[in-house]
């Protein structure tokens, strides 16, 4: 499949702060491709200047053949973007809002009014088109901001967290949109999310990026297959390279790695810090083991562990997911 | 053309605001009833609406005392006898509008059948409208002076002749006499003894007038007052874009940077212009149907839309300011209150601008609002002509560039 998006070394500096830190990837032609990470990773930063919204500082990108500095009146044509906002115009109808939003595109007359028409069948709200949408619930103003992405039929679409704040039905509504959309008419489709069911779900192959970087990139079966047999969290009172050297010799254990503890949040205003330290755990550390097979290294560290006399302050065991995957690939959990 | 589209929709937004259809079209026509009526109570207003006219007597005979009974007579201008040195001053002060001065040898001439000439002198900034009404009176009571006296003149000189005649052969036949009495009233039109002529002195000043015109300087000033409050519309238009994110969508559209604020600034520039069309189209027809003095268009009703278009664009580059300025929504009302309000008050929006620059001094000029609503005025309640208020056009065009230009450099679409 040829690529109908190539990104190469794009960056954005706001002053001395870099938020997308020269990322490199390509979306094949009716992929559906992921961008998964915590909130500020920089997944909107990138979006907006693949969609022309923002300059990158440096780098470039290609979209269907045409670049985004050279080209981008083109390029505009071929994406479509669903902004992580509602982008709607509340006191008007949902009708009003993609007649005005089909009109930017050019569209005009029979044409226009037959992909409204078409837009609300794919997203079910033909027969509250003429509401005011300030009186639709949050999912049903989700369903209106795809519709107005989708009028001019693009070969690109970016969804930038497309189910925030939405409930069940109608992110299973969404869901099956969005599919419906690649399946059935080919559309090729860079999906954002911090949510990693949504990503697994949806997306042929992922990129997580995390702090402006992209940290991995794979099909989700082989970024699964990164943690091995299985990832385990093991809670010590003290962890010393010693110690690590001798986990790591433990047979079925592949790698034993200190993981750091997670950087605090900043104080709340009034907040003391004295009081902060009373309420944080007893010391201790975690040293993160990834297994060739988890059942029998959990059995052999514990063991290890009875033998030395350390004391065990805490057990968990990642099951195989991108989340566990970031997790492993960070330190962080994805919605911290 | 993807730029009307911004327009259209944003005024289709803008006519389900309620709110903001209240604030920019009833309440300036709540305010103008409000002042127009006060003000007219503060200058003067039904306690006497003759136009007062000073007038300098030079002469002591009879003449000029006919000449003023049939002005008083004729009704619509009050008589004010004034020394001519005091007259002289206070028109230099522009504490009066016009003064006629009737001259030393007025009776001698005019008993002698002489032209002799009144100086009708008026304050360049005076109501054109008012002198123009002093000098029909005037012209008007000189006219029939001039033909009685020579009507009278020329029977004495016919019953002369006629007694000097035959009586068999009279020299003066029905024809002759009918014939004669044409010729002098052909002349008294053509060649009155008492001629009009208009003098102007060299100073400019206008705190008679307009005290004399409070009520209807009340309209323009208020209109420019309230068509500035859309600057607000504006900015706060441009960052609810911006704060629900469409701002975001249409610049991921295929609409150039220029199409999107063009878009965003037309509704302003028209409702501008609408506001101000339906405010004067108030006081046009309105007040004169609740018993207050209407407004005219002046003698220049080009010069009328000019300086609304004028102001319309600045209006509109000043809300591009305040959107480019403002970082909150209470930025944007806490700074379009302060500037606007403020602008509009030290530019004469509420107080009249001859009192305003009594104690502000040349202040008032550093606001564009100062410039329209001196434009406005001289334009339709002075019934000065377009070419007099090129200056103020040229200024407000001026401010207009000048808050475009701010604007769009500190502009952040993103």
């Amino acid at each position: 499949m040829p690529a109908i998006l190539e990104v190469d070394g794009l960056q954005k500096k706001y002053g001395d702060f870099e938020a997308v830190k020269g990322i490199s990837f390509s979306v094949e032609e009716g992929e559906v491709f992921g961008l998964l990470g915590p909130n500020g990773a920089g997944k909107t930063q990138t979006i907006s200047m693949l969609t022309g919204v923002i300059s990158p500082t440096s780098g470039t990108a290609r979209i269907a053949g045409h670049d985004i500095d050279n080209d981008l009146d083109k390029v505009k044509k071929i994406n479509g973007l669903v902004p992580q906002d509602l982008a709607l115009y509340p006191t008007l109808s949902a009708r009003a809002n993609l007649n005005f939003f089909g009109r930017i595109y050019g569209l005009r007359g029979r044409v226009l009014k037959e992909r409204v028409e078409d837009v609300l069948r794919i997203v079910a709200l033909t027969e509250r088109a003429d509401e005011a949408v300030e009186k639709y619930s949050g999912g049903m103003k989700r369903r209106v901001n795809i519709a107005a992405g989708l009028l001019h039929q693009p070969r690109l679409l970016f969804l930038d967290e497309p189910t925030v704040g939405v409930d069940p039905q109608s992110r299973n509504h969404i869901f099956e949109s969005v599919m419906r959309l690649n399946r059935e008419r080919g559309m090729s489709i860079v999906y954002t999310s911090h949510y990693m069911e949504e990503v697994e779900l949806l997306c042929d192959r992922v990129a997580i990026i995390d702090q402006g970087e992209i940290i991995a990139l794979d099909t989700i079966k082989n970024l699964i297959a990164m943690l091995g047999g299985g990832v385990i969290h093991v809670g010590l009172p003290q962890v010393d390279d010693a110690l690590l050297a001798q986990l790591e010799a433990l047979p079925a254990v592949a790698e034993a790695a200190h993981v750091p503890p997670p950087t605090p949040p900043p104080l709340a205003e009034g907040e003391e810090p004295e009081a902060r330290e009373r309420e944080e755990v007893a010391p201790g550390e975690v040293v993160k083991i990834l297994a060739d097979h988890s059942q029998r290294a959990i059995v052999n560290v514990l063991s290890f562990l009875n033998d030395q006399d350390i004391a065990l302050t805490s057990l968990e065991i990642l099951e195989p997911n991108l989340e566990s995957v970031f997790l492993h690939l960070t330190g962080k959990k994805l919605r911290e | 053309m993807t730029a009307w589209h911004i327009t259209r929709k944003d005024l289709q937004i803008f006519l389900k605001d309620r709110g903001s259809l209240v604030l920019l079209f009833l309440m300036p026509l709540l305010f103008i009833l409000v002042l127009s009526g006060a003000l007219m109570e503060i200058g003067g207003g039904e306690q006497d609406t003759r136009i007062p006219l000073p007038v300098i007597v030079l002469d002591g005979g009879q003449a000029p005392r006919a000449l003023l009974d049939g002005v008083d007579q004729a009704g619509g201008v009050r008589i004010e006898m004034m020394e001519e040195e005091a007259a002289m001053a206070q028109l230099d002060e522009s504490d009066i509008s016009r003064v006629l001065v009737i001259p030393a040898d007025f009776t001698e001439d005019f008993e002698a059948n002489r032209q002799v000439t009144l100086r009708l002198i008026s304050h360049p900034e005076a109501s054109s409208e008012e002198t123009e009404a002093v000098r029909l009176v005037i012209d008007g009571v000189a006219s029939d002076m001039s033909l009685e006296s020579q009507l009278i003149a020329s029977l004495e000189q016919m019953g002369q002749m006629q007694a000097a005649t035959d009586v068999e052969q009279p020299a003066f036949t029905t024809e002759r006499i009918v014939g004669q009495a044409r010729t002098q009233f052909e002349r008294s039109r053509t060649q009155p003894l008492v001629a009009l002529v208009e003098r102007l002195p060299g100073r400019i000043a206008e705190r008679r007038e307009e005290a004399e015109d409070m009520e209807r300087f009340a309209i323009p000033a208020l209109t420019v007052l309230f068509v500035f409050l859309t600057a607000q519309t504006a900015a706060q238009s441009i960052y609810d874009e911006k704060k629900v994110g469409s701002f975001r969508r249409l610049l991921a559209a295929p609409i150039s940077k220029a199409s999107l604020l063009l878009g965003k600034m037309l509704p302003a520039f028209l409702m501008a212009l609408i506001q101000t069309a339906v405010t004067f189209a108030f006081g046009i027809f309105g007040l004169r149907l609740i018993g207050l003095t209407p407004l005219t268009l002046g003698s220049s009703p080009l010069g009328v839309v000019l300086v609304a278009v004028a102001v319309a664009l600045c209006t509109s580059g000043l809300g591009i300011l305040i959107a480019a300025i403002a970082r909150t929504e209470s930025q944007i009302g806490g700074l379009s209150n302060v500037l606007l309000w403020a602008m509009g008050i030290v530019g004469g929006g509420i107080v009249p601008l001859f009192l305003l620059e009594s104690f502000l001094g040349p202040v008032p000029k550093v606001v564009p609002h100062y410039w329209a609503i001196r434009a406005y005025n001289d334009l339709m309640i002075r019934g000065l002509g377009l070419a007099d208020v090129t200056i103020e056009i040229a200024v407000l065009l001026g401010f207009s560039g000048l808050f475009f230009a701010v604007g769009l450099w500190r502009f952040e679409y993103d």
